[in-house]
């Protein structure tokens, strides 16, 4: 009944299992043919240069409503979203979240995704606008249970749009130039989609520097395959640092903390002293 | 005897009652009637007693003329917008009045004893009774306890007095209890949150002559489809302070996700407590089961991921979460604390209520839905169709009817305190429903009133 305050027109969402996104302006809109506007998040300083339009369905005196199908897929980023009043608009309206029902969404790890998989999951930025964080990758690797131990950790995941094959390694790429890589063999379930791996603590406080750096994880499915980010993306979750955080574990007078970054990927941070 | 105007008739008719003058006969005539105002403490905030003055405002304003006085404002804008058609006043501004001489002096008027009096001055004490001396309302409306006081202190004569208690009596501190046992006496009409708060007023202070009725908090009625049922996900929100008990709730889920580690427990909100629940979770090995998702507005669109909510607070004066969930078509797991819980489930029908600080029967309660889905889903069922009572429109049927029965039975020179009952008694030879009696008096006066004038 009551809304929290601030200027701007709010839009409601719901996103169905597909990905795609129904999008509606409760009030009525002035214009005659409205659009909203997607664009993607320039790098700071830099222009926009991708942007979408879906064209919105305008009700007199009544909701507008358009919806974002989901193919073409959207690349991956942040895209921020707009009201275009006409297609010169030359202002385009910043748009406030309303309600984003993303119940679809919750469990979309249990649904086996094809090649490239995208994922679109509309959030709430730090400013409170509307926002759309898109993931486009060629095949994915869905992280699920992360078990910390005394000594390692286990992390148990699905590959999504790749199969296993022979000679498959989880690697772990310390961040930065000349990074040190740590392979792991995983251990791949009878369907060849999914997997788990351990880690060792004290091998990696070691090959870690003195002054602690971030692992980052992936997973090769065959001896010559292109890595793999492991991540968790498939759910309603756009951002999940501070809400899904796992244990520490103390080893070689370290501390190791598997975390999910900004772009919800899986790494381990080791920190000395 | 209806017929008499009332002896000192103020004038208070208003432009938009003219335009429903030749009317005399509707009960909406009479509701057109009312100006309103709520005395709330700072409406430029977020909390429970804002959201539901502001949504008691809203729906009000469909037939009456509502503003919201704010003692403090502290920003531009606030947090939660009002309605358009509810006006907002502020009496003390502190972006710019933080160092006013009088600020900086303790208030004599809004009593020590209660809880935010060291945001109180001077100054509010003069800008509240100022305002209230001017004001043109027929109905002014207190919000916590120390504007009641205000109100019952200083509000005039012809001024309806209506104080509304979102805490409990049990819970107040000795010394505001007492402050409030002289004040409360003149006020007209004490609204508490609880059937169980009400009668502890009636019970435990003498306050003759005033209308004491428990006025629940209304929750909006949910714009997004009900939960199904089929998630395997818990949800709570509520700030992360001690009272909420997410402590114990934690360690009784740490049970469902023994047994069914499919399951996740979702805790909505933000406060001190975050570590130290975090730590918790951890050390139960919970990390992959329960999270601590911060906070969330509005929570709506959480609820509907769930097919179980749950409150486990040691106190709780009403319990907004319980019904917004239940509105979302959840069945809620609640400790029977006092004193909102019982009085919004109906145990083993719509949600179970359990022993404070219980975690083995908090732990089993939620067991027995998690594993029952046709009990579960049932109960989601009854609980959407059951919270319908907190609906706005129910409320605000409920608060209109209160208002107007006080009005009328002011006006008609009796005590507020009469209630439908007694009246039906002493005139059912008239052959008039009690409700029809009250406001065909209250057209009446006010019929009078435009007659006087033209």
């Amino acid at each position: 009944m009551t809304t929290e305050s601030g200027a701007g027109a709010r839009v409601n969402c719901v996103v169905d299992a597909e990905g795609r996104i129904a999008l509606e302006l409760p009030a009525p809109v002035a214009a005659t043919r409205p659009h909203l506007l997607l664009r993607l998040r320039p790098k700071k300083g830099e222009p926009v240069t991708v942007s979408r339009t879906v064209p919105l369905e305008a009700v007199a005196d009544g909701p507008a409503r358009g919806v974002l199908e989901p193919l073409p897929a959207l690349e991956e980023g942040r895209w921020d979203v707009f009201l275009l009043n006409g297609p010169d608009d030359t202002a385009p309206e910043r748009l406030r979240p309303g309600l984003r029902d993303l119940r679809a969404l919750v469990d979309g790890h249990l649904r086996d995704r094809p090649s490239p998989v995208a994922v679109r999951i509309p959030y709430v930025t730090k400013e409170g606008y509307l926002a759309v964080r898109a993931w486009l990758r060629t095949a994915h690797a869905e992280a699920g249970r992360i078990d910390v131990g005394d000594r390692s950790t286990t992390v148990t995941a699905r590959l999504h749009g790749a199969t296993f094959e022979d000679g498959a390694v989880v690697r772990l790429r310390m961040r930065g130039s000349d990074a040190p890589e740590r392979d792991v063999r995983p251990v791949t379930d009878g369907d060849h989609l999914g997997f788990r791996f351990t880690v060792d603590h004290e091998d990696l406080a070691a090959g870690t520097a003195a002054e602690g750096g971030i692992w980052d994880v992936f997973v090769h499915p065959a001896a010559d395959a292109p890595p793999i980010r492991v991540a968790r993306l498939l759910d309603d979750v756009a951002d999940r640092k501070a809400s899904f955080v796992h244990p520490a574990a103390r080893a070689a007078g370290a501390v190791l903390r598997p975390y999910y970054t900004l772009d919800n990927d899986l790494s381990i941070r080791v920190a000395t002293g | 005897m209806f017929n008499r105007p009332p002896a000192a008739a103020p004038a208070r008719v208003r432009r938009h009652e003219l335009v429903t003058a030749h009317n005399w006969t509707g009960v909406d005539e009479v509701c057109t009637g009312m100006k309103i105002s709520f005395l709330l403490h700072n409406a430029y905030g977020i909390g429970g007693t804002i959201t539901t003055t502001f949504n008691l405002a809203q729906a009000l304003a469909e037939r009456h003329d509502v503003e919201i006085v704010s003692v403090l404002r502290h920003r531009k804008r606030p947090q939660i917008t009002p309605d358009p058609r509810v006006s907002l006043r502020p009496l003390v501004d502190l972006r710019e009045e933080k160092d006013h001489a009088s600020h900086r002096t303790p208030a004599k008027v809004f009593p020590s004893a209660e809880y935010r009096y060291r945001q109180y001055s001077r100054l509010t004490d003069e800008r509240i009774a100022e305002w209230l001396a001017a004001t043109d309302a027929d109905v002014v409306i207190g919000t916590r306890p120390g504007l009641n006081v205000h109100l019952a202190l200083q509000a005039p004569e012809r001024v309806l007095r209506v104080g509304q208690e979102h805490l409990t009596l049990d819970n107040h501190p000795a010394p505001l209890r007492t402050a409030l046992r002289r004040a409360y006496r003149r006020l007209d009409v004490l609204t508490t949150v609880t059937e169980a708060d009400a009668r502890d007023y009636r019970r435990r202070m003498h306050l003759p002559g005033v209308r004491v009725e428990a006025l629940p908090n209304s929750v909006p009625d949910p714009v997004l489809p009900p939960a199904d049922g089929h998630a395997k996900m818990i949800v709570a929100a509520g700030r992360l302070v001690p009272v909420k008990r997410y402590d114990l709730l934690i360690q009784a889920f740490a049970r469902v996700a023994c047994e069914y580690p499919d399951w996740h427990l979702r805790i909505y909100g933000a406060g001190e407590q975050r570590d130290a629940l975090r730590a918790r979770i951890e050390r139960l090995g919970l990390s992959n089961n329960a999270f601590l998702m911060g906070p969330a507005a509005p929570m709506e669109a959480e609820w509907v991921k769930a097919s179980i909510g749950v409150s486990t607070s040691s106190f709780e004066p009403f319990g907004m979460t319980i019904v917004e969930a239940m509105r979302c078509g959840l069945p809620v797991v609640s400790t029977d604390c006092p004193y909102g819980p019982a009085e919004i489930i109906e145990d083993g029908v719509d949600g179970r209520l359990v022993p404070v600080g219980d975690r083995d029967r908090l732990g089993s309660a939620l067991l027995e839905l998690v594993r029952d889905d046709e009990r579960r889903r049932a109960m989601g069922r009854a609980a959407a169709e059951n919270a319908r009572r907190f609906a706005p429109r129910n409320v605000v049927a409920h608060a209109e009817r209160l208002l107007e029965e006080a009005v009328a039975a002011r006006s008609a020179g009796r005590s507020a305190t009469k209630t439908p009952r007694d009246v039906r008694q002493n005139l059912v030879s008239h052959g008039f429903a009690a409700r029809d009696i009250a406001h065909t008096a209250t057209g009446r006066v006010l019929r009078t009133l435009r007659r006087g004038q033209r």
